[in-house]
């Protein structure tokens, strides 16, 4: 009783505060710094969604976060605190990447597939580990999975720098990929490409799973309570395992999507921490795929005007990565009074 | 503080008004709690109990009216506030720290402080010797709360409040989650704190225990006072009409005869253990027939829960084999008990019951999501789901808003109708039922004694575990002893009285 009585609006006004938040921060470090807020989030915006060319630079910045943000969501709404799609991403991106120049006289509509595939595949197979660790013995996989990041990146760097350096290269950095494997351009010159595509249709479909289907609601149900979920007779572990693996899959294709659409090879530092950001989109959108596909456009839109900003006036690009960073600690701030309210109710 | 001896109310409520919406669950409420008093509140569940006190913690507001504190109307701004003015409140769910000692917790947020800034165990535990003294208790304050058992965190959440300072003590179902020789030690700290000055409400369903402990009972239904007695003046009857407002009808159960053929549910020489590794039950042998309800009756912690978890298919069977339907089932895992048509009503609703974040239709389809009709193709038939949500609870007369409504925002039996929705209108063959109506109202305990009742008459099977006698005692058709992990005796219904099956309960054979 008397709990809530507006739920739509108090979760949309819980989704909103973070950001809300972090533009506040941001005009006070604005203003310390000598700049007009006010101008400045107007040249933010302009850059971000002025034109049919930013909007599309916001929605290629967007489309790696869709997937990572996906990834993420996809764990934790069963109950797995997965932090490791950054290191799918990159097993992702150089699997995807050498079958794209090793496999490069292969027709593009069977070469792109195998190379995405491939590219989920090591993904998931990367977090088979941590998934059977923690629902066979319990390991905390927060630890695992984190763990793995590191060895995945370094690995990945090692492997470029090493047996898959591009000959005649001084940067780490794979040998491009065919042409036939790069994701077809969705509006030449912009860098916007078939995964973004992909990836909105992805998150979509997760939405629809999420609601729809007997094993979004096992997920959910087990991610809410799992010893009720094993009174009721649902395979608690095989649930937590599945759900890991698929959130490596996902990690891994946003890496291989990443390298065929946008990059079009692999190096070192392939990703600026998009698996990390992913956990940010995922806690901001609640798991939805509604508040996935907005979060993920506004992380978009908040690095691809930075990027232009700086060329256009002396705003630093920091203040992008302070407004990130407060979003990111809002949005965990309000995940965890969510958390302490729900159980006090 | 000296002066309190004068007051008459040393806490209680004026006209207190709250609302939610178009329910009124507090209704112009006068509450007088003298200072050096035990003052009980009994009432169903959603009688308005909860909300008085949290409105007498400060956590909500009265909409009308005001709490009144040594004869003089406050308003409190929060918990903090009421506790700075000596109110302290135990809840049902333990607010410890369960990662820490008993000890630790004791002191939690009001530690010692001694040189350096550091914390002065000395002083700590000097404090809690004196305290455990006061309360007359024994606790092995260097056990962490996790592994204490339940009526030692119990007693140390009064003693924190005492540790506090607080003189009012406020007590949501004190006795809810303990077994009956524990309650009388409770009643017993109870009237120890009596004498020693400071003043009690407590709120219970039980009325025995509000008979022999309480000064004066106000009784509330429908979120209205409508009386305020004492024991002298009343019975029990008279209680339970109050509470009920309307003559309540004891379950009718048929006589019994033996069901014919081979057990449907037999466990043989059966050893359980406990979370900690300790063996709790066994070696024990057990008979279910179907048709029949065999209630075992036993003091808490006497081996129930293990027998309960391997029943369930929840617990890992140390020795021993359990056969179900003829089939062996002593290492199948749960979901295999629950397709072969066990079901489970856990005593642990919150937690293991019922999912309280989900919704209804959610908690009502739980573990069914893949049968017909509510799914097809691995997708969910939504409309089915409802129409066969809505179907079941509305035999069950369960009240709900939506069936998108959390299973929180339900009373405590209209949770528990839902769990038994959704565990009867499966179809099982045995019903494994773990204190089904603990927390629940009058009304609502004669109601599910029916359903376990009518279950077995359509000839299921019952494996009902209670700490109530009066349940036991109503509804088994033969009742098996546990003491100590091991069955002391059984005994079938027209033999059974409360002398005997006290003496299984106390691990005496039966005479």
């Amino acid at each position: 009783m008397g709990v809530a009585m507006l739920p739509a609006l108090s979760r949309a006004a819980g989704v909103a505060a973070p950001f809300a938040l972090a533009v506040v921060i941001g005009a006070i470090v604005l203003a310390a710094t000598g700049h007009e807020p006010l101008g400045v989030y107007g040249l933010m915006a302009s850059e971000a969604f002025g034109g049919e060319r930013r909007i599309a630079a916001t929605l290629t910045a967007a489309t790696p976060l869709l997937l990572t943000g996906l990834a993420a969501a996809v764990a934790f709404r069963s109950g797995i605190f997965n932090v490791g799609a950054e290191g799918c991403f990159y097993l992702g991106g150089m699997v995807a990447a050498v079958l794209g120049f090793a496999l490069g006289d292969w027709p593009s509509v069977l070469l792109i597939p195998v190379a995405l595939v491939g590219a989920a595949i090591v993904g998931g197979l990367w977090l088979v580990g941590p998934g059977v660790l923690r629902a066979r013995l319990g390991v905390d996989e927060v630890v695992t999975t984190l763990m793995l990041n590191f060895i995945a990146v370094d690995l990945t760097s090692w492997l470029v720098n090493g047996p898959l350096l591009a000959r005649g290269s001084a940067n780490s950095a794979t040998a491009p990929i065919a042409v036939g494997a790069e994701l077809p351009r969705l509006l030449p010159p912009t860098t916007l490409h078939l995964g973004f595509v992909i990836s909105l249709a992805l998150v979509a479909l997760y939405g629809l799973w999420s609601r729809f289907t007997v094993a979004g609601f096992r997920s959910r149900i087990v991610g809410l309570n799992a010893r009720f979920s094993r009174a009721v007779g649902i395979h608690v572990s095989s649930t937590f395992l599945r759900m890991m693996v698929l959130s490596g899959l996902i990690g891994g294709l946003a890496g291989g999507i990443h390298a065929l659409g946008l990059v079009h090879r692999f190096v070192a530092g392939f990703s600026p921490g998009y698996g990390f950001t992913g956990i940010a989109i995922a806690l901001l959108g609640r798991n939805s795929a509604l508040g996935i596909i907005l979060a993920a456009i506004v992380f978009g839109a908040l690095s691809s005007a930075g990027a232009t900003m700086q060329l256009f006036s002396d705003v630093p690009i920091e203040i992008v990565e302070i407004m990130q960073g407060a979003v990111m600690i809002f949005a965990v701030a309000k995940f965890g009074f969510g958390q302490a309210r729900g159980a006090r109710a | 503080m000296m002066d309190r001896a004068r007051v008459a109310i040393r806490l209680g409520a004026r006209k207190v008004t709250r609302r939610f919406g178009p329910v009124v669950a507090n209704d112009q409420i006068d509450l007088a709690v003298a200072p050096g008093t035990i003052h009980a509140i009994v009432g169903g569940n959603g009688a308005g109990k909860s909300t008085l006190m949290r409105i007498l913690q400060g956590v909500d507001q009265p909409d009308e009216g005001s709490v009144i504190l040594d004869d003089a109307p406050v308003r409190l701004t929060g918990p903090a506030d009421a506790f700075a003015r000596g109110i302290g409140m135990v809840h049902q769910e333990f607010m410890l720290a369960p990662n820490l000692t008993l000890l630790e917790n004791l002191i939690l947020a009001r530690e010692p402080v001694g040189r350096g800034g550091l914390i002065d165990w000395r002083v700590a535990q000097a404090e809690a010797d004196r305290l455990a003294a006061l309360a007359g208790v024994a606790l092995d304050w260097r056990v962490k709360v996790a592994d204490a058992p339940v009526h030692q965190r119990q007693i140390l959440e009064i003693l924190r409040l005492l540790y506090r300072g607080a003189d009012v003590l406020i007590l949501d179902e004190p006795t809810a989650v303990l077994a009956p020789a524990q309650v009388t030690e409770l009643i017993a700290l109870m009237r120890r704190l009596k004498a020693e000055g400071r003043t009690i409400l407590f709120i219970s369903h039980k009325l025995d225990e509000v008979m022999s402990v309480a000064d004066v009972i106000t009784v509330i239904r429908v979120g209205r006072v409508v009386a305020t007695t004492t024991p002298a003046q009343t019975d029990k009857a008279q209680l339970a009409q109050l509470m009920v407002g309307e003559a309540v009808a004891m379950a009718k159960v048929a006589p019994y005869s033996r069901p014919p053929g081979a057990p449907l549910f037999s466990a043989r020489g059966l050893v359980a253990r406990d979370g900690r590794g300790l063996k709790r039950l066994g070696p024990i042998d057990l008979d279910i027939f179907a048709g029949e309800i065999v209630g075992i009756a036993g003091v808490a912690g006497n081996g129930q829960d293990e027998l309960v978890a391997s029943a369930a298919g929840l617990g890992a069977i140390a020795e021993g084999a359990i056969s179900f339907g003829g089939r062996d089932f002593t290492r199948a895992p749960a979901s295999r008990f629950r397709a072969a048509g066990i079901s489970y009503l856990s005593a642990d609703r919150s937690e293991e019951g019922l999912c309280l974040t989900a919704s209804i239709s959610d908690n009502f389809i739980a573990g069914r999501e893949q049968e017909s009709p509510f799914s097809r193709g691995g997708f969910l038939r939504l409309k089915m789901i409802n129409a066969g949500a809505e179907n079941a609870l509305a035999k069950l007369s369960v009240r709900y808003g939506r069936l998108t409504d959390a299973v929180r925002s339900l009373s405590g039996g209209n949770q528990q109708r839902v769990a038994i929705a959704r565990e009867l209108e499966r179809g099982p063959r045995l019903l494994v039922a773990a204190q089904p109506t603990r927390g629940v109202d009058i009304v609502g305990i004669a109601f599910i004694h029916e359903q376990i009742a009518a279950f077995r008459d359509r000839g299921g099977a019952v494996l009902l575990v209670s700490e109530e006698l009066e349940e036991i005692l109503t509804l088994s058709d033969r009742i098996v002893g546990l003491y100590g992990g091991q069955v002391t005796g059984q005994l079938l219904r027209s033999e059974a009285s409360v002398e005997k099956v006290g003496r299984l309960m106390l691990g005496q054979k039966a005479a």
